[in-house]
C-alpha cells in the first residue's frame, strides 16, 4: 500500500528486477569488477566475474523466455499534475489509461527484447572469451568495465521502450567501444580510436536531434504514445516534422550499423583495434544498432513506413555493394571481414525496407532481421575466431593477409573446417544452409513487396559476396610449401571456436530457428 | 519403403563426410562401395516406383523442416526423376571406379559423391525451397573440383584454372540467386512451398504477371546451369579446365540439374508465365542449336568441342521444353538422358586421350588415331557418330522428338515451324562437325613421337562399357524410357496436354 502511494504521489516507477536482470547482472559484474580491482586485482578473478555477469544476463533471458509472460517495468503510472483547484499532483481519472496521454512504460519484456538480448549475449560471451588471452586485453580491468558496459547498454536497449532510454542505451552500448580500441595504445590504435569518437559525436547529434524533432510532432517519449499518435491522421504539419526527426535518427544509428555513407569509420576502426574487439563491433555493437532501429522503427513509427522505408532500400542496396565492391579488392584478412560485415549490415536492414504498415508485416520484417543478424552473428564469430588464433601465430599478426591462410587446411583441417564452413554461411551456399535460410528469410518481405530492383541488386550481391568468401576459402586448401607451426590452441579459444562451429551445424540443421524468430505480436 | 529416399539421398553424403578421413587407397576403394550402394538404392528406389506406376508419384517422405518458410523435407519419385536418379548413380558409379586408377584422391572421390548426393536430392525433392537448397548443394563440390584438380597446363596455368572455377560458380550463383528470387514469389503468393500441390493447382492463385515473372526469373536461373545460349560462357573453360572426372560429373549430371527443374517446377507450376517466356526460351535455344554447332566446326580443341557440343545438345531439351507439348516434353527428357549417357562417354574418352598426350588439340590427338589406338579410336568414334544423331543411337530420340513437339507447339506461337526448322539445320551442323573430327582421326599418318601410346587399358574399357551399352540400348529400344516418362508428362502440362 505504501508503495502504492509513493508512486502516486511521486510519480515514481516501479521497477522489476527480474524483468531487468539481463541489464543489471553485466552492470552489477562491472561494479565488483572495478571494487577487485581496488582491492586487490586478481586476473582470474577478474575474467570469472565478467563472465558470471554475463552468464547471469543470459540465465535471467532464458528464465524470462521459459516464464513466458510478458512484463513491463519502469511505467509511468499518469499523474496529472495540479490542474481545475487541485493542489499538488492526483492520480489519473479511472477512465483514462496512462498511454492515452502520454505515458507508458520504458521497459518491456517481449519476445523482440529477449531475442535481442539473446543475441548480444551470445556475442558478447564469445568476444570475452576471445578476449581473455589475446591481445588488447593485457589491461584487463579496463577492457572488462568497457565490454560489460557495452552489454548492459545494448540489452537495455532491446527492452527499451521510450526514446530517452533508447538514447541512452544506444550510446551506453557504443561509446565504450572507443575505449576498447584505444586500448591497443599504439598509433593506430589511436587513430582508429579518434575516428570513432568523431562519428560517435555526430551520430549521436543527429540521433538527438531526430528524437527532439519526435519528440515536437507527437508530445510523447513513449514509443507506443508516438506510433497511437502517428497512426491517428495527425495534421500534415506534424507528419512533416516527425518524418524529419525519424530520418535524422535513422541517419545516427545509420552510423552504429555502418551503413553506407555513414560507414567510413568502419574499416580504419577495425584494423586499428584488437581483434577480439573488432569482433565486438561487428557483432555486439552490430545487434545493438540494429535492435535500435528495429525497435524505434518497428514499434514507434510503423505509420511512417512510406517515408522511411524507401530510404531504408536505398541505404541497403548501397551499403551491400559498395561493401562488397570494396571487400573484392581486399587483401588483410580484418580488412576484408569489415568490408564484408559492412556488406552484411545491408542485408540485415533489407527486411524493413519492406515491411508495409501492417502489425504483421512489420513484424515479420523485424524477425526477418533479427533472423539474419543471429545467422550472421554466430557465423562472424567463428570468422573472427580462427582470424584471432591465426593472428596469434603469423609473424605479421593482426596485419596479416590472406596468404597467411594458404594451405592451412593441411597443418589444421579442424580450424580450417569450421573457417570455411563459416564463410559459406556467411555467403548464404550449402553447406552453410543457415545463411542460405537467412537469406531466403530477409528476402521474402522484399520480393512480396514486388520491391524488384532492391531484390535484384540483393541477388546480384550475393553472387558478388560469394567471389571474395570463396578466393579465402580456396586459398585454406592451396598447396604450400611453407611449415607453418601447429597451433597452440587455449581453451578458451577453444570454447569459441568449437561452439560457433557447433552453432553454424545447428542452425543449418534447425535452420527453423532463424526462420521462426517472433512469432506473436511485435511489442 | 518410406526409408529408401532419404537412404539415396544421404549415403553419398555421409561417403563425402568420412572419406576424407580415410587413408588414400582405401577410401578411393570405398567411395567406389558407397557409390555402388547408392546405385543399388537408386535401381531398387526406380524397381518401387514402376511396379506401382510411374504415373504418380511414389515413395513420398516428408518432415517439417523449417515451419516458418512452410519448408519441409519432402522427397518422391516418379517417372521425370526416376531415369535422372538412375543416371546419376551409374556416372557416380563410373566415375568412382575410373578414379580407382586415374589419380585416386580421397578428397576428389569425397567431393564426386558430394555432387551425386546434392544431384539426388535435386532430382528427388518435393519442395521448392529444399529444390533450390538442393540444386545450391552441389555448386561447392563441383567447384572445389575444378580449382583444385582442375588442368593447369593450359596456357596461363594456375590463373586461367582458378578463372574457370571462379566463373562457374558466379555465373551459377547469380543464376540461382534470381531463381531464388522467383521462389519466392511463388511461395509468398500461393503461401506453400510444397511442389506436389503446386503442380495440382497449376498456377492457380497467381495473376499471369506474376507467374510471367516468376517464370522469368526461375527459367534465368535454370538456363545458366543447363546451359542456354548466351549464358553458356561459362561451359566450355569449366570442362577444358576440369579433370575428366569433373568433366563427366558435370555433362552427365549438373546440365540436368537445370532441364529436370524446368520440366518440374517451371512448366507444371507456373503454365501460364511458361507461356509467354517460352517463344524467348525456344528462340535462345534454337540460336544456341546453330551457334555452337558453327562453334564447332572451328574448335580445335576436343575437349572444348564436346563442351561446346553439349550446348548445342542442351539446345535440344530446352525447345523441347519451350513447346509445352507432350512430344515436345516427351523429347526434352529423353534428350536429356541421352545426351548425360553420351557426354559421358566423350568425357572418359577424350580425357583418355588427353592425359596420353597430354593435350586435347585435334592436329595432335587426330592424324592416324584409329590405327595408333583402335579401341579408343573406336570408342571415340562411337561417342561422335551418337552426336551427331545417327538413328539407332541414343540421341536421335530425344532431338527428333523435341523438333516434332517445336512443330506442333501452340506456346511458340507462330514461331513454331521456324524453330523447329533451324533446329533441324542444326542438326545439319552437328553431323558436319563430327564429320570433321572423323575424318582427322580416321585419316592422316600419325606422327612418329607418338608411336607407342598405350591404347585402352582393360580398366578404362570397363568403365566406359556400360555407357556403350546404354548409347545403343536407348538408341534402339526408346520404348521403354518413353513410356516411363509419358505418364508424368500429361500430368505436368496444362489440360493434360491435349493439343488444340
Amino acid at each position: 500500500m505504501l508503495t502504492d502511494i509513493t508512486g502516486t504521489l511521486t510519480g515514481v516507477p516501479r521497477i522489476d528486477a527480474v524483468a531487468l536482470l539481463p541489464v543489471i547482472a553485466p552492470v552489477v559484474a562491472l561494479l565488483l569488477v572495478l571494487l577487485i580491482d581496488a582491492v586487490r586485482p586478481v586476473k582470474p578473478l577478474l575474467n570469472l566475474v565478467t563472465l558470471a555477469g554475463l552468464l547471469t544476463a543470459a540465465g535471467g533471458v532464458a528464465y524470462l523466455a521459459l516464464e513466458g509472460t510478458e512484463r513491463s517495468t519502469a511505467c509511468s503510472i499518469g499523474v496529472v499534475v495540479g490542474t481545475a483547484g487541485l493542489s499538488g499532483p492526483s492520480p489519473l481519472p479511472e477512465s483514462l489509461s496512462p498511454s492515452d496521454v502520454g505515458f507508458g512504460c520504458s521497459y518491456l519484456v517481449s519476445d523482440l527484447t529477449l531475442t535481442g538480448q539473446a543475441i548480444v549475449l551470445v556475442a558478447a560471451i564469445g568476444c570475452l572469451l576471445l578476449a581473455l588471452d589475446g591481445p588488447g586485453a593485457e589491461d584487463r580491468t579496463a577492457h572488462h568495465t568497457l565490454l560489460l558496459a557495452t552489454v548492459a547498454g545494448a540489452t537495455a536497449l532491446a527492452g527499451a521502450r521510450d526514446l530517452a532510454t533508447l538514447t541512452v542505451a544506444l550510446e551506453t552500448a557504443t561509446l565504450p567501444a572507443i575505449g576498447l580500441i584505444a586500448l591497443r595504445r599504439d598509433a593506430q590504435g589511436a587513430q582508429a580510436a579518434v575516428t570513432l569518437l568523431l562519428t560517435a559525436i555526430a551520430s549521436l547529434g543527429l540521433l538527438l536531434l531526430g528524437i527532439g524533432l519526435l519528440f515536437l510532432a507527437t508530445g510523447s517519449l513513449y514509443l507506443s504514445r508516438i506510433a497511437d499518435v502517428l497512426a491517428s491522421d495527425p495534421d500534415e504539419k506534424v507528419l512533416v516534422v516527425a518524418v524529419a526527426g525519424a530520418m535524422f535518427a535513422l541517419a545516427g544509428i545509420g552510423f552504429k550499423i555502418s551503413l553506407v555513407p555513414f560507414h567510413q569509420w568502419t574499416p580504419d576502426t577495425y584494423a586499428g583495434a584488437p581483434l577480439p574487439v573488432a569482433a565486438l563491433l561487428s557483432t555486439v555493437s552490430k545487434a545493438a544498432g540494429l535492435t535500435a532501429a528495429a525497435v524505434l522503427l518497428g514499434i514507434g513509427l510503423p505509420a511512417l513506413h512510406d517515408a522511411w522505408a524507401p530510404l531504408i532500400g536505398v541505404l541497403a542496396a548501397l551499403t551491400m555493394t559498395a561493401g562488397n565492391l570494396v571487400a573484392l579488392r581486399q587483401q588483410v584478412a580484418v580488412r576484408l571481414l569489415a568490408w564484408s560485415t559492412v556488406a552484411q549490415a545491408g542485408w540485415v536492414v533489407l527486411p524493413l525496407a519492406a515491411s508495409g504498415t501492417t502489425r504483421d508485416g512489420v513484424r515479420e520484417a523485424v524477425a526477418a532481421s533479427l533472423g539474419y543478424l543471429l545467422a550472421y552473428v554466430v557465423a562472424g564469430l567463428a570468422v573472427f575466431a580462427v582470424v584471432v588464433l591465426v593472428a596469434r601465430h603469423h609473424r605479421a599478426g593482426e596485419e596479416h593477409t590472406l596468404e597467411a591462410y594458404r594451405g592451412l587446411a593441411r597443418t589444421e583441417p579442424v580450424a580450417s573446417a569450421v573457417l570455411a564452413f563459416a564463410l559459406a554461411c556467411l555467403a548464404g551456399l550449402p553447406p552453410g544452409v543457415m545463411g542460405l535460410i537467412a537469406k531466403v528469410v530477409a528476402l521474402r518481405p522484399v520480393v512480396d513487396a514486388q520491391l524488384w530492383p532492391l531484390a535484384v541488386v540483393a541477388a546480384l550481391n550475393v553472387a558478388l559476396a560469394l567471389a571474395y568468401y570463396l578466393r579465402w576459402t580456396a586459398l585454406l586448401l592451396a598447396t604450400t610449401d611453407q611449415a607453418t607451426p601447429r597451433w597452440r590452441l587455449r581453451p578458451a579459444e577453444g570454447i569459441v571456436l568449437g561452439g560457433a562451429a557447433a552453432g553454424c551445424v545447428g542452425l543449418s540443421i534447425g535452420a527453423g530457428t532463424i526462420a521462426g524468430l517472433l512469432p506473436d505480436l511485435l511489442r | 519403403m518410406s526409408w529408401l529416399l532419404p537412404a539415396l539421398v544421404l549415403v553419398p553424403f555421409a561417403g563425402a563426410l568420412v572419406l576424407p578421413g580415410l587413408p588414400d587407397r582405401f577410401a578411393v576403394r570405398a567411395g567406389v562401395g558407397v557409390a555402388l550402394v547408392t546405385l543399388a538404392l537408386a535401381v531398387l528406389a526406380t524397381y518401387e516406383t514402376g511396379t506401382t506406376g510411374f504415373g504418380r508419384m511414389q515413395l513420398e517422405v516428408r518432415t517439417d523442416w523449417v515451419p516458418a518458410l512452410g519448408l519441409q523435407a519432402h522427397l518422391g519419385m516418379d517417372g521425370v526423376s526416376a531415369p535422372l536418379v538412375l543416371l546419376t548413380g551409374l556416372l557416380s558409379v563410373l566415375v568412382c571406379l575410373y578414379l580407382t586408377r586415374v589419380g585416386p584422391d580421397r578428397n576428389l572421390v569425397a567431393c564426386v559423391l558430394a555432387v551425386t548426393g546434392g544431384s539426388l536430392a535435386t532430382f528427388t525433392a518435393l519442395d521448392l525451397l529444399l529444390f533450390f537448397i538442393a540444386f545450391e548443394t552441389v555448386l561447392i563440390p563441383m567447384w572445389l573440383v575444378i580449382r583444385i584438380w582442375g588442368d593447369t597446363t593450359q596456357p596461363g596455368g594456375t590463373a586461367t584454372r582458378n578463372d574457370a572455377a571462379s566463373r562457374f560458380v558466379l555465373y551459377t550463383a547469380t543464376g540461382s540467386a534470381l531463381m531464388l528470387l522467383g521462389i519466392i514469389l511463388v511461395i509468398a503468393r500461393t503461401g506453400t512451398s510444397d511442389l506436389t500441390e503446386l503442380i495440382e493447382r497449376g498456377g492457380a492463385g497467381m495473376s499471369v504477371t506474376t507467374q510471367t515473372v516468376a517464370a522469368g526469373l526461375i527459367v534465368l536461373g535454370l538456363a545458366v546451369k543447363t546451359p542456354m545460349w548466351p549464358l553458356h560462357t561459362w561451359l566450355p573453360p569449366a570442362h577444358t579446365i576440369a579433370p575428366t572426372a569433373g568433366s563427366v560429373l558435370l555433362a552427365g549430371i549438373l546440365l540436368k540439374l537445370g532441364t529436370y527443374g524446368l520440366v518440374r517446377v517451371a512448366v507444371p507450376v507456373l503454365p501460364a508465365g511458361l507461356q509467354n517466356v517460352a517463344p524467348w526460351l525456344g528462340g535462345f535455344a534454337v540460336v544456341g542449336i546453330v551457334w555452337a554447332g558453327l562453334a564447332c566446326l572451328t574448335e580445335r580443341d576436343l575437349k572444348r568441342l564436346v563442351a561446346l557440343s553439349s550446348v548445342a545438345h542442351m539446345g535440344f531439351v530446352l525447345l523441347g521444353v519451350a513447346s509445352m507439348t507432350p512430344t515436345g516434353l516427351q523429347g526434352a527428357l529423353y534428350a536429356n538422358i541421352a545426351h548425360g549417357v553420351v557426354s559421358a562417354l566423350l568425357f572418359f574418352v577424350v580425357g583418355a586421350l588427353k592425359d596420353r598426350h597430354h593435350s586435347a588439340d585435334l592436329s595432335v590427338l587426330g592424324p592416324g588415331l584409329r590405327d595408333r589406338l583402335p579401341r579408343l579410336g573406336w570408342l571415340l568414334t562411337l561417342g561422335a557418330v551418337a552426336g551427331l544423331g545417327l538413328p539407332g543411337l541414343a540421341v536421335f530420340w530425344g532431338e527428333l522428338l523435341a523438333i516434332a513437339g517445336a512443330w506442333q507447339s501452340s506456346a511458340l506461337g507462330a514461331l513454331d515451324r521456324p524453330y523447329a526448322v533451324i533446329a533441324a539445320v542444326g542438326t545439319a551442323i552437328a553431323a558436319a562437325y563430327w564429320l570433321r573430327v572423323l575424318r582427322l582421326i580416321w585419316q592422316g599418318t600419325p606422327p612418329a613421337d607418338q608411336a607407342g601410346l598405350p591404347d585402352a587399358t582393360h580398366h578404362e574399357t570397363v568403365v566406359v562399357l556400360p555407357l556403350v551399352v546404354a548409347t545403343v540400348v536407348l538408341g534402339l529400344l526408346p520404348g521403354p524410357l518413353l513410356s516411363t516418362t509419358a505418364g508424368v508428362v500429361r500430368l505436368l502440362l496444362p489440360g493434360g496436354g491435349v493439343v488444340p
